[in-house]
C-alpha cells in the first residue's frame, strides 16, 4: 500500500524524500534552472516585474476540465497576464495528504508541466510536506510567480474610465459550476466543464492589437460580478451591463436555473474581464474570436459617470435594476 | 426582446386606469420580479406589492422554538431546508442552537432526511415540514417511506401552509393577487375560481419567465380596470385546472387541514396541513410530549406588515440598520426570497 501512496517518511527529508522528487517532481519540472541547490539563480531583463502567490486547495481535486495541478499553474500565470506581464519563473509548494496516491500525484506534476509549457512558464524551485492523515484534505498547492511586464502594458483596478466597454473572454461561471457539480450534493447531473487555461496567449494577442487597455482582471472566486464590483469602487465609476450580451453555457444557465444562482457570481479559472475606450472594443473582441480560450468573447457593458460604485443591469424586459451583490461564502473551497 | 414582452410591457407602461394593488403571494415572483425591474416599469397608479410567499417568511417564531426544544431538550438531529437555520426564535435561532451543540443539518429534500435516519439508527431524526402546496407533497411521500419501511427514528415537525384561505384573510389588502403557477400546477384552479366566483377575489395565474410575468401583470390590469371580479389562468402550458392527481392524492392520505398560525397574519382557520391520526407516530409534537410554546417576535420587526401588504420593507425602522441579510431580525430578511431580503439586496 505504502508504494503506492505519499507517506510521512516523503515528507521527512531523507531519502524517500528525494525519491519522491526524483520521480514525480523532477521527471515533470526539468529544466536548467531547477537544480538542487537551496535556491534557483535567476537572471532577470531589468525593467518591471510582476511578483504574485496563490494558494490552492479545491474540492475536488480532479474534476471535469483540469485538476488542482492545471489550476494552480493558471492561477498564476494568469495573476501574471492581467498585469501585462509575460510569466517567466514559477515555484510551487505542496502540502500532501498522508496516504494520497501516488499516480495521482503523478497526475497532478504531468498536469502542471504541460500547462506551464504552454504558458511559457518554467518551475524553478519547489517544496514538498506530508502531513498526517486528516491534518490536510488530500493535497494543497501554493505556486508564486514572476513575470516581465510589456512596456506598453499599463493596467490596474483603479484605471478604468467613463466611456470604457467590458469585455469578458468567454462564457461565464463554468469553473464554479462543474465544482459544484463534482461535490455531487445537489443530485444534478449536466454537461459542464471547467474553463481553466492559461491566458498570457490572451492578453499578449489583444497587446498586438492596441496598447489602450485600462483593466485586465482574471474572474476567479466571486466571479465576473465580484470583479466588477470590485472595479466600481476602486475606480470610483458606475458600471452598466446588458443582460442578454452576458455569454452563459446553456448546462450553466439550466442548472443555476434550477438552484437559483446568478452565473456571474459562479467563479471562472479562464476568462478575462478587459476595460477599454469603446473606439478600441470591437477590434479587441474580433481579435479575442481568434484565440483559443476566447471564441466566445463579448462586450457586456460600460462604464459610466453615474451610479458611481455600482452594477447596474439592463434587464432582458428592458428595464434597468441593481446587480444585487451576494453575501456569505457561496461554494467554499472552490481554487 | 420578443413580440409578447414588448407587448406586454407596452400596455404595463400605458396603463393610465384606476389606482390598483397588486399583491404576488410566491418568493419566486417576489426575486424574479426584482430582478427583471419589473416594478420600475410599473406605471404611478399600479403598484406590485409582496404578500406571504416565501414558506420560510410566514413560519412563525414558535415553530423556530419548537424546532430548537427538540435539538437542544431531546437531543434530536434536526433536518430542515438551510434558508430556516438562520431565522431568529424568540431567543435563537437553529444556528445558535448549533453553536450550544445541537445537531442541525441542512438537507434538499425531505427524503434525504429519510436516509439521514436509515444510514443513523441511532440518531432521532426530526424533518422541519414547511412550506405551501409546492413542497408538502414531498414532505407527504418521506412520511409515507418512513412508515412503510418501519423507521422508528423519524419524525416531522409540521407547519406545512395551503393559500386558499390565507387569500381569503388578505382580500383587503390588494385588488388582485398573481397567484403562483406552481402552486396551482398541484392544487388546480378550482378554489382560485370560487374565490372569484363567490368573495370576489381576483387573481390570474402567472408563471416565472419574463413574458409570463409580464404577460400576467398586464392581463391583471387589463381586467382589472374593469372593476369586475376575474380570474385568469395565464399559465395555461404547465396549469390544468384539476391540478396534480398524484399529488392532491398523496397529501390527503398523508395530511389533513387544520388550523396555523402565519407569522404577522395570526392564526388562520383551516390553512395549515398537519399528519393525520394513521401518522400519529411521525408527528414529532406527539412523539417527543411537545410542551405548549408561544412564541414572542422581536418588537422591532415588522414582518408581519410587510407580509400584509401595509408596509413597504424600508418604512420598518431596522431595515438596512439592525436588520440586514448577514445579521436578520425577521424572516423576510433570511431567505433569498424574502420580500426585505429582496429590497435590501436591489436598491
Amino acid at each position: 500500500m505504502s508504494e503506492n501512496t505519499v507517506t510521512l517518511a516523503h515528507g521527512a527529508g531523507g531519502k524517500q524524500t528525494s525519491e519522491l522528487i526524483e520521480k514525480v517532481f523532477k521527471a515533470h519540472f526539468s529544466n536548467p534552472e531547477f537544480t538542487a541547490d537551496d535556491a534557483a539563480v535567476l537572471n532577470m531583463e531589468a525593467g518591471r516585474l510582476a511578483f504574485t502567490t496563490d494558494g490552492f486547495i479545491v474540492s475536488p481535486f480532479e474534476f471535469n476540465g483540469g485538476n488542482i495541478g492545471k489550476l494552480s499553474i493558471c492561477g498564476t500565470v494568469n495573476d501574471l497576464a492581467c498585469m501585462g506581464a509575460k510569466p517567466l519563473y514559477m515555484t510551487c509548494a505542496f502540502v500532501i495528504e498522508e496516504g494520497f496516491p501516488l499516480d495521482k500525484l503523478e497526475e497532478i506534476a504531468a498536469a502542471m508541466e504541460k500547462t506551464a509549457k504552454e504558458a511559457g512558464v518554467k518551475i524553478v524551485a519547489g517544496d514538498t510536506k506530508v502531513a498526517g492523515k486528516g491534518q490536510a484534505d488530500k493535497v494543497f498547492i501554493t505556486t508564486t510567480g514572476i513575470g516581465r511586464i510589456m512596456d506598453k502594458a499599463h493596467t490596474s483596478g483603479k484605471f478604468a474610465k467613463p466611456g470604457d466597454a467590458i469585455i469578458v473572454t468567454g462564457d461565464v461561471g463554468r469553473h464554479g459550476c462543474t465544482i459544484l457539480l463534482a461535490r455531487d450534493e445537489f443530485g444534478i447531473e449536466a454537461d459542464v466543464s471547467s474553463d481553466c487555461a492559461p491566458l498570457w496567449g490572451t492578453v499578449e494577442s489583444i497587446f498586438d492589437v492596441t496598447n489602450d487597455i485600462h483593466v485586465i482582471r482574471d474572474a476567479t472566486r466571486g466571479g465576473v460580478g465580484t470583479v466588477l464590483y470590485e472595479i466600481a469602487e476602486q475606480s470610483n465609476v458606475g458600471i452598466t451591463l446588458d443582460r442578454e450580451s452576458i455569454p452563459v453555457d446553456d448546462g450553466v444557465r439550466g442548472v443555476c436555473g434550477m438552484l437559483g444562482l446568478e452565473p456571474l457570481y459562479l467563479a471562472c479559472e479562464g476568462r478575462l474581464v478587459i476595460f477599454a475606450p469603446e473606439s478600441e472594443a470591437e477590434k479587441i473582441v474580433e481579435t479575442l474570436k481568434k484565440g483559443r480560450y476566447s471564441q466566445n468573447a463579448a462586450i457586456i457593458g460600460k462604464v459610466t459617470d453615474d451610479n458611481k460604485g455600482k452594477v447596474i443591469m439592463e434587464t432582458e424586459i428592458g428595464s434597468k435594476t441593481v446587480l444585487p451583490q451576494p453575501g456569505g461564502e457561496l461554494l467554499p473551497r472552490i481554487c | 426582446m420578443n413580440e409578447n414582452v414588448k407587448a406586454a410591457k407596452d400596455i404595463i407602461t400605458g396603463y393610465s386606469g384606476r389606482p390598483l394593488r397588486i399583491m404576488e403571494v410566491c418568493g419566486t415572483h417576489t426575486h424574479e420580479i426584482f430582478r427583471l425591474g419589473i416594478r420600475n416599469l410599473m406605471p404611478k397608479n399600479a403598484e406590485i406589492i409582496s404578500g406571504p410567499g416565501c414558506p420560510v417568511c410566514v413560519t412563525p417564531v414558535g415553530f423556530i422554538d419548537e424546532a430548537c426544544y427538540l435539538a437542544l431538550e431531546k437531543n434530536c438531529t434536526v433536518c430542515t431546508f438551510g434558508d430556516l437555520i438562520r431565522v431568529p426564535g424568540t431567543e435563537m435561532s437553529l444556528a445558535g442552537a448549533r453553536a450550544k451543540g445541537a445537531k442541525v443539518r441542512p438537507v434538499y429534500s425531505p427524503l434525504d432526511a429519510v436516509e439521514l435516519a436509515k444510514q443513523n439508527p441511532d440518531e432521532n431524526v426530526v424533518f422541519l415540514a414547511v412550506g405551501f402546496e409546492t413542497t408538502t407533497p414531498s414532505a407527504c411521500l418521506a412520511a409515507e417511506t418512513a412508515k412503510s419501511e418501519g423507521l422508528k427514528n423519524f419524525s416531522l415537525l409540521t407547519a406545512n401552509k395551503t393559500m386558499p384561505n390565507a387569500y381569503k384573510a388578505l382580500m383587503g389588502s390588494a385588488d388582485a393577487f398573481i397567484y403562483p403557477g406552481h402552486v396551482n400546477a398541484i392544487t388546480g384552479n378550482k378554489t382560485c375560481m370560487e374565490l372569484c366566483e363567490k368573495y370576489g377575489v381576483s387573481g390570474v395565474v402567472a408563471g416565472f419567465t419574463a413574458n409570463e410575468l409580464l404577460t400576467a401583470i398586464a392581463v391583471t390590469l387589463t381586467l382589472a380596470d374593469k372593476g369586475e371580479p376575474f380570474f385568469k389562468n395565464c399559465y395555461p402550458r404547465v396549469v390544468k385546472d384539476e391540478g396534480n392527481p398524484a399529488a392532491i392524492r398523496i397529501m390527503e392520505r398523508v395530511m389533513q387541514p387544520c388550523d396555523s398560525e402565519w407569522r404577522g397574519l395570526g392564526v388562520i382557520p383551516m390553512s395549515g396541513m398537519e399528519l393525520r391520526d394513521e401518522f400519529a407516530d411521525l408527528d414529532a409534537r406527539k412523539k417527543y410530549d411537545m410542551p405548549e410554546i408561544k412564541g414572542k417576535p422581536n418588537p422591532a420587526c415588522r414582518c408581519g406588515d410587510v407580509l400584509q401588504g401595509k408596509c413597504k420593507p424600508c418604512d420598518c425602522k431596522v431595515f438596512g440598520t439592525g436588520c440586514t441579510p448577514q445579521h436578520p431580525i425577521g424572516a423576510c430578511m433570511v431567505s433569498g426570497e424574502g420580500a426585505c431580503s429582496a429590497y435590501y439586496q436591489y436598491s
